[in-house]
């Protein structure tokens, strides 16, 4: 039995304490001392050593099965049933059922041979097969094309001098060229637009191919500028070949426009494409109808808007409203107006009465809406110019493109009189469609022969400066003085 | 059916593509560019790694599913699009 001294102290120990404690000895005996209210009482007990196992966290999870998962959860619960129920049968280990298991797997690796040619066929003409053929193809070749090699080791290997770098001073640099074997090409690229939800999205509409009759005449492709791959992301066709829309509103309440050259403006419900929701017939001075070749809304503005006609006038109009139809006409192009593009570029001055036009008088005019002559003429092209856009956040600086290939870049901060950026595509194809991103960097370009072009435009050039409104403001007031002065000029010619 | 396979013959004569194949839902190939015993040596296998991955995510979040597989080795990149009936397989050497 131990030390009965020993035992006396630690037994008071534990009096003042107050404690139960099991000691653990080398043979099953221990002492416990309990503490009572009469004293000690000392006993003997047997010790069993127990071990607790770590907790088992059992926790039950309810799931709502929400609609599209409901088919997947059902298939995948009678399988994880029927494992489970195997590998119960299995624990036993009886021969019989090990050997069925292996028999199973050995048949399954014959069945490759089973598929006949027909069914095979049968399965690849299937619908399911079809959908998610056209899924997993797209993120394959997508895969595909990325050349990222994330094991690629650089040490002890010359690095090649990278040619960005080069271009980083350049104003206009060549990014991505979009173009596809079947659809667009041939086709003319009539229009193009950015998608405002994702800025790697860009959506080109195509002319009808001439050579090949039996084709849909309209096609309208999705291109993606995040991924290499060089096929569209999405192929839309329809019968008639695509010109130009537009959309206007806020994303709740907005209305497809479209006008033709009968001089009709509809506006449509995206919910109902069959009937337009209005008509507003365009007619200038009650008589002549206007053939509408181009139109642009002012930022913001679902009612007014400007048209472009094919006897060189542009028209200012409203589609709502005591007025509603054409209001003022702005005379000054000597051939069709091809394209037209309100001032949108917002900041610490309003510029929005500004739009300009381009025309196949082969210049590009600048108009504000207060005037119904223009305020400024580019000259510097020499074939028709095609199309024309401000740029979405510089209040100065616009693109127009012409039939010799050429993409200019108007500063008019900078100089009036030359452009301050140009680059001609590679080519013989005249440059029919331009069109900024929304942030300002990227300009694409649609050419006759059915590719879309983006270019990335240089920091220098298309980052507006803190200053550029100000800036903007005395220019246009010189450009204002100089209009005067010339019409004085003029006047005063007439009169001698 | 002429999309399809103007796609699997663009996805094949991709720049380093080895081998395309398309297997179905029990891992039996039913298109395939490579020859009977790869094709079938390639189907069988990542049948079943892609079946033992899709389990993986799944058993770690029940709502959660395989999209995509990507297996690189020092000599190729082996793709896997799967899906519930099907799987797309693609062998690329990305050096070329």
């Amino acid at each position: 039995m131990g030390d009965r001294s020993g035992l006396q102290a630690a037994s008071q120990l534990f009096w003042k304490q107050g404690c139960t404690m099991m000691f653990k000895d080398v043979a099953d005996f221990c002492i416990c001392v309990s503490m009572t209210r009469r004293g000690l009482r000392l006993g003997m007990a047997k010790v069993t050593q127990v071990d607790f196992p770590p907790k088992e966290m059992v926790s039950y999870s309810k799931e709502t099965q929400t609609p599209t998962d409901t088919q997947t959860h059902t298939q995948a619960r009678p399988e994880e049933e029927e494992d489970e129920e195997e590998l119960a049968e299995a624990k036993p280990a009886e021969d019989s059922q090990e050997k069925k298991a292996d028999q199973e797997e050995k048949q399954e690796e014959a069945p490759p041979k089973e598929l006949t040619e027909e069914e095979k066929m049968h399965l690849l003409h299937s619908d399911e097969f079809l959908t998610f053929f056209d899924r997993g193809s797209r993120i394959v070749e997508r895969a595909l094309s990325e050349r990222v090699d994330v094991c690629f080791d650089y040490s002890g290997r010359d690095l090649e001098d990278k040619e960005g770098e080069m271009q980083a001073g350049a104003k206009m640099s060549l990014n991505r060229t979009f173009s596809d074997e079947r659809w667009s090409k041939n086709r003319v690229v009539t229009c193009l637009d950015w998608s405002p939800q994702y800025p790697e999205l860009l959506v080109a509409s195509y002319n009808n191919n001439e050579d090949v009759p039996h084709e849909p005449d309209g096609v309208a492709l999705v291109w993606n500028m995040k991924y290499k791959k060089t096929t569209p992301e999405y192929t839309f066709h329809c019968q008639h070949p695509v010109y130009c829309v537009n959309v206007v509103g806020t994303q709740n309440a907005h209305n497809l426009i479209s006008i033709s050259t009968d001089g009709k403006m509809c506006s449509w419900s995206l919910d109902m494409l069959s009937q337009p929701q209005d008509c507003l017939e365009l007619v200038f001075k009650q008589s002549k109808a206007v053939a509408v070749t181009s139109m642009a809304f002012p930022l913001g503005d679902v009612n007014n808007f400007v048209v472009g006609s094919e006897d060189g006038s542009v028209y200012t109009a409203c589609r709502h409203g005591s007025k509603a139809g054409i209001s003022d006409v702005f005379e000054g192009h000597h051939g069709p107006v091809t394209g037209l593009s309100c001032h949108s570029a917002g900041g610490p001055v309003d510029f929005s009465h500004l739009f300009i036009s381009a025309s196949f008088d082969w210049t590009v005019k600048l108009w504000t809406t207060k005037s119904t002559r223009p305020l400024y003429s580019f000259e510097d092209s020499c074939d028709y110019v095609y199309d024309v856009m401000w740029s979405p956040t510089h209040p100065a600086l616009f693109a127009c493109v012409d039939g010799s290939g050429r993409l200019d870049l108007w500063n008019l901060n900078n100089d009036t009189e030359v452009p301050s950026a140009s680059v001609v595509v590679d080519g013989s194809t005249a440059l029919n469609r331009v069109r900024w991103s929304h942030s300002g960097r990227e300009i694409a370009t649609g050419d006759s022969d059915g590719q879309v072009l983006v270019y990335d435009v240089g920091e220098p050039i298309c980052v507006p400066k803190p200053d550029e409104w100000s800036r903007l403001v005395h220019t246009l007031m010189e450009i204002n003085e100089n209009r005067d002065e010339g019409d004085e000029l003029a006047a005063q010619r007439l009169v001698a | 059916m002429a999309e399809v396979e103007e796609t699997l013959k663009r996805i094949q004569t991709h720049e380093g593509v080895i081998g395309t194949i398309v297997v179905n839902a029990e891992g039996i190939p039913i298109r395939t560019t490579l020859d009977n015993s790869t094709t079938v040596q390639y189907a069988g296998l990542l049948h079943q790694l892609t079946m033992k991955a899709r389990s993986t995510v799944r058993d770690i979040d029940p709502q959660n599913d395989l999209t995509f597989l990507r297996i690189r080795s020092k000599k190729h990149e082996i793709m896997v699009a799967p899906d519930k009936e099907y799987m797309l397989i693609v062998i690329q050497n990305p050096s070329e």
